[in-house]
């Protein structure tokens, strides 16, 4: 299996998807909407990061489990 | 009629099925008593029933078809549409669902009057007009195509025959009959979905010489087709870098920012809060469940093709690899609960976009016409007609759709064209103050434009190519969100900079950089953030007729709550779901603790019975 079926595609999701999530992240942080002193609020940093990590995780796994299959 | 397929019983289950939602639906016809109730559900419901009804109304009939004909032709890679929806979750939480929920906009079009013109309202209620009843049509077209093999009754007049079932309990429920419809229809996609798996594994278990069914699935498939993205630019049809753009760019935004029926259902939520773990609860959970649930027909198919020969036929069209695949592993009766749930499908996403339509009609049409005059019981009658109104014009449609190659190429046509101008109207607007309302209607007219010139000269598309390869006479696909998305927000861009800002516009709480501060704006007063208990309380009539709610001086202070906070207060019975409830205000305390008094009104509003207790929370 070639870069361009496997780890390409991997790439590119993660990194321009993970320059929409970056920006969205600093914007609601810089803009109070997400304020990190309120405990209501903390919670939801860890949420929105680990969504974007497990679905890093998700699609690495399956990659690995297809490269590692007959 | 050729081809028929299904027994009696099949038949028998279908329409058993269609009779068991209609009643259950137009039983819920009661608690629509306002137009409020009507769209968003009396803005009370809990966050889980959001989200399972939520379920329903993301996957649509035309999923199985498509999603299943992806699977079968490229195996895991069909999960791509459902996997990459993540990347904008923090500015719609934090940043979109406060604006609208707050800011109490009925609709997505009055954002674009508030934040913009009027101009820029109409124009944005046409197209999504237009995109809605387009969505439904397609959805018609797609439950009619499976139940014309199963029954032999001509298409049109299928058609017809679903429009009429979902009417009859759309017609008298409103939103709270959707979600409660959609409630059972979710459990049902999801049951169903799954069920094909568990009747595909134990399908291979007897015909395969593998250890297990598991083992058949996973080894009859090649390596390629269990890679979860597809080859990066190739083929034209299902590449990756094409449905990126497309589906994770263009389609997520379309979906959490502009997809009215989806933003009613979070408008019914409780609070933001309620609303915003809805939507994470969903795309963490509830979506890469949806992928299996209406992709695993094609990749049984593709694994019984692989390792029984002649099980499936050798010209089988990928379009027909749902029905087939069930057919071929379910026994009669059980086929029939697939195609039900195949109705499940249909109903729940067009009864949400039928409301979805009927309360733009109402909030963007008939208000602003009628300068808001009418009586409430007046729209609520006008909405429920109007939502007949969209479903003939729908079927109506439903020809012009049957004219393309596939579902999927009249799917994909849809997205293309209406979503890119709405989505970068709504963002810039959203994240963009300097954004002005002649740049706004500029990017729809004139970035439409582009878009036209763009499908008839696609060497305008080639720079944004990605090396997809372009097919000749049909142009490029999905990649041609990119071109769109650019030369919108490009025309967006220029005329910003080129007309000047109105000094005299008012962008309090429409823009992400008000987020802070529009809780202070919706309850008309500094936000109470201090936390408090959640309390018991039974109720007790009062004859005040103003809408306050008073509780004992203690039961406010175990809530942190002052004279003049807002409260919301539902049946202690947990689900209910928020069914039974009603936000107020507090009023002037009492001595009497466990004890609330609440007015005639609200208790009709609210629905609260007898001995049962309430519980009680300040919301701010």
């Amino acid at each position: 299996m070639s870069f361009e079926q496997t780890w390409l595609p991997f790439i590119y999701l993660y990194g321009v998807g993970g320059i929409a999530f970056g920006i969205g992240m600093f914007l609601i942080f810089k803009t109070n909407a997400l304020r990190v002193n309120y405990n209501k609020h903390k919670n939801w940093i860890w949420i929105l990061f680990y969504g974007y990590f497990f679905y890093v995780s998700i699609h690495a796994l399956f990659i690995f489990l297809a490269m590692g299959s007959k | 009629m050729e081809n028929i397929v299904g027994t009696n019983l099949d038949r028998i289950v279908i329409l058993a099925y269609f009779a068991l939602v209609m009643g259950f639906g137009a039983y819920f016809g009661k608690y629509s008593k306002t137009t409020s109730d009507y769209f968003f559900g009396g803005r009370r419901f809990a966050w889980w029933l959001i989200t399972i009804s939520i379920v329903a109304t993301g996957i649509g009939s035309h999923s199985f078809v498509k999603y299943s004909t992806k699977a079968f032709q490229y195996g895991f890679s069909s999960t791509m549409t459902y996997m990459n929806d993540w990347f904008f979750m923090p500015l719609f939480l934090f940043g979109w669902l406060p604006i609208i929920y707050y800011m109490k906009l009925g609709s997505i079009p009055e954002y674009f009057e508030k934040r913009f013109s009027r101009e820029a309202r109409y124009i944005a209620t046409f197209m999504i007009l237009l995109y809605m009843i387009g969505y439904i049509a397609i959805q018609f077209l797609t439950l009619a195509t499976a139940l014309y093999k199963i029954y032999g009754i001509p298409l049109m007049l299928t058609v017809v025959l679903i429009a009429i079932a979902t009417t009859i309990y759309m017609h008298f429920g409103g939103q709270t009959s959707v979600i409660f419809t959609d409630l059972i229809q979710g459990f049902i996609l999801i049951f169903a979905g799954l069920l094909i798996f568990i009747l595909g594994i134990n399908y291979l278990s007897e015909n395969t010489i593998f250890e297990s069914g598991l083992s058949a699935f996973w080894q009859s498939l090649s390596p390629l087709e269990k890679l979860p993205l597809a080859h990066f630019n190739h083929p034209p049809d299902f590449n990756f870098v094409g449905i990126f753009w497309q589906d994770g760019i263009a389609g997520s935004i379309g979906f959490l920012f502009l997809n009215q029926g989806l933003i009613m259902r979070f408008m019914a939520a409780k609070s933001v809060n309620e609303g915003r773990k809805a939507a994470a609860f969903n795309v963490l959970f509830i979506l890469p469940i949806s992928a299996i649930v209406v992709s695993n027909a094609g990749w049984i198919g593709k694994a019984i093709y692989n390792s029984v020969p002649g099980a499936l036929s050798e010209n089988i069209a990928p379009n027909d690899v749902f029905v087939a695949v069930a057919n071929l592993i379910a026994s009669p009766g059980v086929f029939g609960f697939i195609i039900a749930a195949l109705c499940a499908a249909l109903m729940s996403t067009s009864d949400t976009l039928v409301n979805a339509s009927s309360s733009v009609i109402i909030n963007d049409i008939y208000r602003p016409l009628t300068k808001n005059k009418s009586s409430d019981e007046q729209q609520l009658k006008l909405a429920r007609l109007s939502s007949i109104g969209v479903k003939v014009i729908a079927v109506l449609l439903v020809p012009f759709f049957n004219s393309f190659d596939s579902i999927y190429e009249a799917h994909g046509w849809f997205h293309s064209t209406f979503t890119p101008p709405l989505v970068v109207g709504v963002f810039m607007g959203i994240f963009w103050k300097r954004f002005t309302s002649t740049a706004v209607i500029a990017t729809f007219l004139l970035g439409a434009f582009l878009m036209i010139l763009g499908q008839f000269y696609p060497v305008l598309i080639s720079p944004f190519s990605h090396g997809i390869e372009l097919r000749p006479g049909r142009g490029y696909s999905y990649i041609g969100a990119l071109y769109n998305i650019f030369v919108c927000a490009g025309v967006g861009v220029i005329f910003t900079f080129f007309t000047k800002p109105d000094k005299n516009k008012n962008l309090d709480g429409l823009t992400v950089f008000d987020a802070h501060k529009l809780k202070d704006m919706f309850k008309g007063s500094k936000a109470n953030e201090t936390e408090g208990e959640k309390v018991e309380v039974q109720w007790k009539i009062d004859s005040n007729k103003k809408d306050v709610i008073r509780f004992s001086k203690n039961d406010m202070d175990r809530m942190s709550a002052k004279k003049g906070d807002l409260v919301y207060m539902q049946d202690s019975r947990w689900w209910y779901g928020g069914l039974k409830s009603i936000h107020s205000v507090f009023g002037k305390p009492h001595n009497e603790d466990g004890i609330v008094y609440i007015n005639d009104k609200q208790l009709d509003s609210g629905l609260f019975v007898d001995n049962f207790p309430l519980l009680a929370e300040k919301e701010m």
